[in-house]
């Protein structure tokens, strides 16, 4: 032995001191971190969300995040509680009686973010930019509608519609694409579609720092026209799973967590039974559901969709899954959105009438087989869901095994976010999870949406041909967006829901709602009548 | 012979992970009758729930048994690390042994074309190859055995080559027996043992990559049980049922360790009779 | 020496020529028109003459070695392509996530040394005694770790119950800790392990002999000579793990949402991003043959005999 022994423990304890300094070192530095909220440093709320927030284009779709998109920029009227349509950029406007022209009077106080005006020139070379590249945009109606666009004077700005459009207002709240952005933001080729310069818009909040994939820091906009918000810093951090989300928020890395499915079911309600945190949800926003594809051959048969809808046990998802959290559904549209309070009878979770359904529809249990048959092909259908969305995963493994005793075969299919659109729209699927677009877009641009053909449609459109009525249908929805008789309206869209329903091609789940999680020194949650605005605006960080 | 099975039965740790083993490999072969449940029976009702008389183990998210889950999967992660093994020497062994026994330009292709192929980290090989084929088991054994053979058959093309020269070989060259016969009377026996050695050294490092494949969704799709996806699914729930974590875990540990532990002995007493 | 590095670095040349046309064909095995998925990807409707046009603006239309030379010439300069998710440069977004996942190996690394080191001297020094039975078991242990379960232990010990660290994500140097010991940890076991036997050989030496015959004390043997030869393999060694590491880091920035060039490649796959897989893989490969490499050059520094052997 070379080394005595004594030698030996010392430099073991010696060792173990250094290791010791070092993971304390480790921990101290973020603990000093946390420590830095005195009254003269900024007000900071740390937020997380999924992805990436984006090239921050207004004007555009994926990555843009819709809530990073209002944060920084604004429509000229506003969609406020309960529908009702607010001044905004525009302070106040007239429309013609025939319906068909829009004059929008511009506040005179607004500015840009880099200092340069916003009037009505800026508006107009908003909008063209946007109408030039109107194909990508085919799910708003409006946008097909405009005719052209005027400036009337400096603050003064004026829209022609081809034809009386009755959610012209209602469209021009969205978020995207008719939002504006500054002069300097506008690229050499000036369409927007191909990329900004910069990121200048006129709402509250500026981005000030961006690290792609890892953070993005908001700062307030000093000369912002409206009420101004609490906090001084918005950080926006890319957590992909919810999880991490949860981990994070729980040692205080993140103040906020918000939004509908950013964390599992599980998660919220775990962190809900905990009770050292403030916990809300909103009310319901839009439907989550289940999409069949009518082009399928065994999908094609209304038999086979309506056994599917009575096989399937809604309650048990709604109490196990979702805690109660969410409310059951049965029609694609919650009923008190405009024009949608239909009188039809919901499918009721009846598994003998499924199986008897099945039976007719001709495929039979067979002995020693798991799965039913017909003309030696087994019942096998394709569920395409996004798989970093827990509650998708969890109800598409639930159905699967549920379905696995009435003797259908579910295959799964999970793909991420971008992936899984692209094979919506290419309608490779058999069931797919969808849900309605929730306020304001209800019902009138979803259903709009799912007659265009394109793939800046819907991937409903794909997904319904198979439908003897779909033509019908499709019809009376373009009918519908024109009507300027409300009677009529009313009637047409129990028409159309009511057809849907009966063709049983949409499987309601449940109203998704917001859930907002936070720790309790933050107050202002309040949900925006909006599903993708956060409301940053009224945060306070105590 | 007697000397390899007594130093085999003297090594404490050998019994210990040739029992771990034996008992693993019959958890693979007879799954219905060992589970307690239908690992794929979903009953939502019972989700994350603790040890009971029905579920040992408890349930999952899903309520399904999570005992008959890991007796499932113990089939899925043996079955398929013994698969892509098999195949590998299928493809390695033959290979090997031409390109040692042939030499020339032969070898010197060979050569090249492993350095080529084994100038990639072998994970992000496999991972490529999953990309292009798209997740699932069967592609995922494809993508390993593509990957995997380059090494072995290199390994194994030595072996051949420090046989080829000794004098028993030269003798039967000399009286002009035909190669294929050669290959297999004398260079094939003389080789074997490293090659089962080496099988057993590795096959706990295709187990542990196996299932961290299954882990990043790459490998089997559910219902299928197997321990990497099971840890993954158990992801959401690892605050408040952390158990549903630890068991899958524990059992690719313990499976690897035993491998692993299997093979040394199995290296040091083949040794000892070489001596 | 020189010779001897130019040598080496011809011998380069086929293997990263073989590389990249590996990787070139690799993608040529993707099912479907790759004009069609970049369509589809891009969401614009893969009519006929879109397709067809497509086909000539990506050169689809030429023969194999025509688009192959192409695509080296391209490659060479950087050029690897736009990536259908991010419509960005493959090159950039490769830049932009490789420093992340440098940083995590060089971590990782430090920590094999720090943890090896001390562990490996007492178990050789200590031979058959208890202490290094024990390290024996640490070191089957961590061969045999799953690193996504080992990951989530520590997440939950150390992070979650002792809030000790951060839990995921990159920022200070906290968050370096856990998953550099993850990524570390299998390796800690194989260095503990041969560090151990080349001290152990070394200790036989008739160097240390001579030394202790001249009455120097055992503790200054110890670390003057004994450590400093047996070192030799370790370091080296930790060169080549250096590459395997950076394919380790996968499955670890996965667990720990460490935004490097692992997420990189497992978003692309799950995307079937084939741009930005081929990407990938070009620059592993290559980062991986140019660590191997270096590890030669700096080998021959430390061992001249390798050196004279390549230069017969």
């Amino acid at each position: 032995m070379f080394l005595k022994k004594s030698q030996l423990v010392t430099s073991i304890v010696g060792l173990l001191v250094i290791l010791t300094v070092f993971v304390a070192g480790c921990s101290n530095t973020t603990k000093d971190q946390e420590n830095t909220s005195d009254k003269d440093k900024p007000k900071v709320l740390t937020f997380s969300w999924s992805g990436d927030i984006g090239d921050l284009n207004p004007h555009t779709y994926f990555p843009n995040q819709w809530f990073s998109q209002a944060m920084v920029y604004e429509p000229l009227v506003y969609y406020g509680e309960g529908g009702e349509i607010q001044p905004w950029l525009a302070e106040s406007w007239d429309v013609s009686k025939d319906g068909k022209e829009y004059v929008f009077h511009l506040r005179e106080d607004v500015k840009f973010s880099d200092g340069s005006p916003f009037n009505a020139a800026i508006v107009k070379k908003n909008f063209d930019t946007v109408l030039a590249n109107a194909e990508q945009h085919e799910w708003m109606e409006l946008i097909n509608q405009i005719k052209s666009t005027e400036v009337v004077d400096e603050s003064t700005f004026k829209l022609n519609l081809h034809k009386p459009y009755y959610p012209t207002l209602q469209e021009l709240t969205y978020i995207r694409p008719l939002r504006f952005v500054g002069e300097g933001a506008f690229p050499d080729s000036q369409n927007t579609f191909e990329g900004l310069k910069s990121p200048i818009g006129t709402g509250p909040w500026v981005l000030s720092e961006y690290k792609e994939n890892e953070e993005a820091i908001f700062t307030r906009n000093e000369q912002y026209w409206g009420t101004k918000p609490k906090v001084d810093k918005v950080v926006v951090k890319v957590i992909p799973d919810g999880e991490s989300r949860v981990l994070a928020f729980e040692k205080k890395e993140i103040d906020l967590i918000f939004g509908n499915g950013v964390i599992s079911q599980d998660s919220f309600q775990f962190l809900k039974d905990s009770g050292k945190y403030e916990t809300k949800i909103s009310e319901p926003t839009a439907t989550r559901a289940l999409l069949f594809n009518t082009n399928r051959e065994a999908i094609k048969d209304i038999k086979l969709r309506s056994a599917l809808q009575h096989a399937f046990n809604k309650q048990a998802v709604i109490d196990n899954i979702f805690y109660g959290n969410e409310k059951k559904a049965d029609t694609l549209f919650a009923p008190m959105l405009p024009y949608t309070n239909i009188s039809v009878n919901p499918y009721e979770y009846d598994v003998e009438k499924a199986k008897q359904l099945l039976d007719e529809a001709g495929w039979k249990q067979i002995k020693g087989k798991p799965f039913r048959e017909k003309d030696g092909e087994t019942l096998q259908l394709e569920l395409l869901f996004i798989s970093t969305d827990n509650i998708q995963k969890a109800i598409a493994e639930f159905i699967q095994g549920d379905f696995r005793k009435l003797g259908i075969d579910i295959k799964l299919t999970s793909q991420e976010e971008e992936t899984f659109w692209t094979t919506a729209y290419q309608g490779d699927f058999d069931l797919l999870f969808t849900a309605s677009w929730g306020v304001p877009f209800d019902p009138h641009s979803y259903l709009s949406a799912i007659t265009k053909s394109s793939e800046n449609g819907s991937p409903d459109y794909k997904a319904l041909l198979g439908l003897p009525a779909k033509k019908e249908i499709d019809e009376k929805i373009k009918e519908v967006l024109l009507s300027t008789d409300e009677e009529k309206r009313k009637m047409l869209y129990e028409d159309i829901l009511t057809t849907l329903h009966e063709q049983a091609v949409y499987l309601p789940i449940s109203y998704q709602s917001n859930v907002a999680v936070y720790h309790k020194n933050i107050s202002g949650i309040n949900f925006l009548p909006q599903e993708y605005e956060v409301p940053f605006t009224s945060i306070n960080v105590k | 012979m007697k000397n390899v099975k007594r130093k085999l039965l003297s090594h404490k740790l050998m019994m210990i992970s040739s029992m771990i083993i034996f008992i693993m490999t019959l958890l693979a072969l007879f799954p219905p009758f060992l589970a307690p449940n239908d690992p794929n029976l979903i009953d939502i009702t019972h989700k994350l729930q603790g040890s009971s008389s029905k579920f040992p183990l408890g349930t999952d998210h899903l309520g399904r048994c999570i005992l008959s889950r890991l007796i499932y999967g113990t089939r899925t992660s043996l079955g398929t690390a013994f698969l892509v093994m098999g195949l590998t020497m299928m493809i390695s062994i033959p290979l090997g042994i031409y390109a040692g026994f042939r030499g020339g330009w032969v070898d010197y292709l060979f050569m090249r074309m492993c350095d080529i192929l084994m100038a990639f980290p072998s994970l992000l090989l496999s991972l490529a190859l999953i990309g292009i084929l798209g997740p699932g088991l069967g592609n995922l054994i494809l993508a390993m055995v593509l990957v995997h053979w380059v090494f072995y058959a290199r390994v194994i093309r030595g072996m051949v080559l420090s046989v080829k020269e000794q004098n028993f070989i030269l003798a039967a060259k000399v009286c002009g027996t035909p190669r294929l016969v050669i290959v297999i009377k004398h260079i094939l026996p003389a080789i074997i043992s490293q090659v089962v050695v080496l099988v057993f050294m590795d096959i706990g490092g295709v187990v542990l990559a196996i299932s961290s494949f299954s882990f990043l969704g790459f490998g089997i799709q559910p219902p299928g049980a197997e321990w990497g996806m099971m840890i993954n699914d158990s992801k959401p729930f690892f605050r408040n049922a952390p158990s549903l974590m630890l068991y899958p875990g524990m059992m690719i540990l313990i499976v690897v360790v035993a491998f692993n532990l299997f093979g040394e002995a199995l290296r040091d007493a083949l040794d000892l009779r070489r001596e | 020496m020189g010779w001897f590095i130019v040598k080496r670095l011809t011998s380069l040349i086929p293997i990263l020529f073989g590389i990249s046309l590996i990787t070139f064909i690799l993608l040529h095995l993707t099912p479907g028109d790759p004009a069609i998925a970049y369509l589809r990807a891009s969401h614009i409707p893969p009519t006929d003459e879109a397709v067809a046009a497509l086909r000539v603006e990506l050169g689809l239309d030429k023969p194999l070695y025509a688009q192959y030379v192409e695509w080296l010439g391209k490659a060479v300069q950087l050029d690897l392509g736009m990536s259908y998710l991010s419509k960005k440069s493959v090159w950039d977004e490769i830049m932009l996530h490789f420093f992340p996942t440098v940083q995590l190996t060089f971590a990782s690394c430090i920590l094999i040394v720090v943890i090896s080191l001390p562990i490996g001297m007492i178990s050789a020094i200590f031979k058959g005694k208890l202490v290094d039975q024990l390290s024996r078991i640490i070191a089957f242990v961590s061969v045999s770790m799953p690193a996504f379960w080992f990951g989530f232990l520590l997440i939950y010990f150390l992070s979650v119950k002792l809030d000790l660290f951060p839990v995921l994500g990159r920022g200070t140097f906290a968050h370096l800790v856990l998953p550099s010991l993850t990524l570390s940890f299998a390796y800690i076991g194989t260095y503990t392990r041969l560090l151990r036997a080349s001290m152990l050989e070394n200790l036989n030496e008739p160097f240390v002999m001579y030394a202790r015959a001249r009455g120097l004390r055992g503790r200054l043997i110890v670390s003057r000579h004994v450590l400093k030869k047996s070192l030799l393999p370790v370091l080296t060694g930790l060169g080549m793990s250096f590459g395997n590491m950076l394919s380790g880091v996968v499955i670890v920035e996965t667990v720990f949402a460490w935004p490097g060039m692992g997420q990189l490649f497992v978003t692309s796959i799950l995307n079937r991003d084939y741009p930005m897989i081929q990407g990938c893989l070009l620059f592993m490969g290559v980062i991986f043959v140019v660590c191997n490499l270096l590890v030669d050059i700096a080998y021959s520094f430390l061992d001249p005999r390798i050196r004279w052997e390549g230069e017969k």
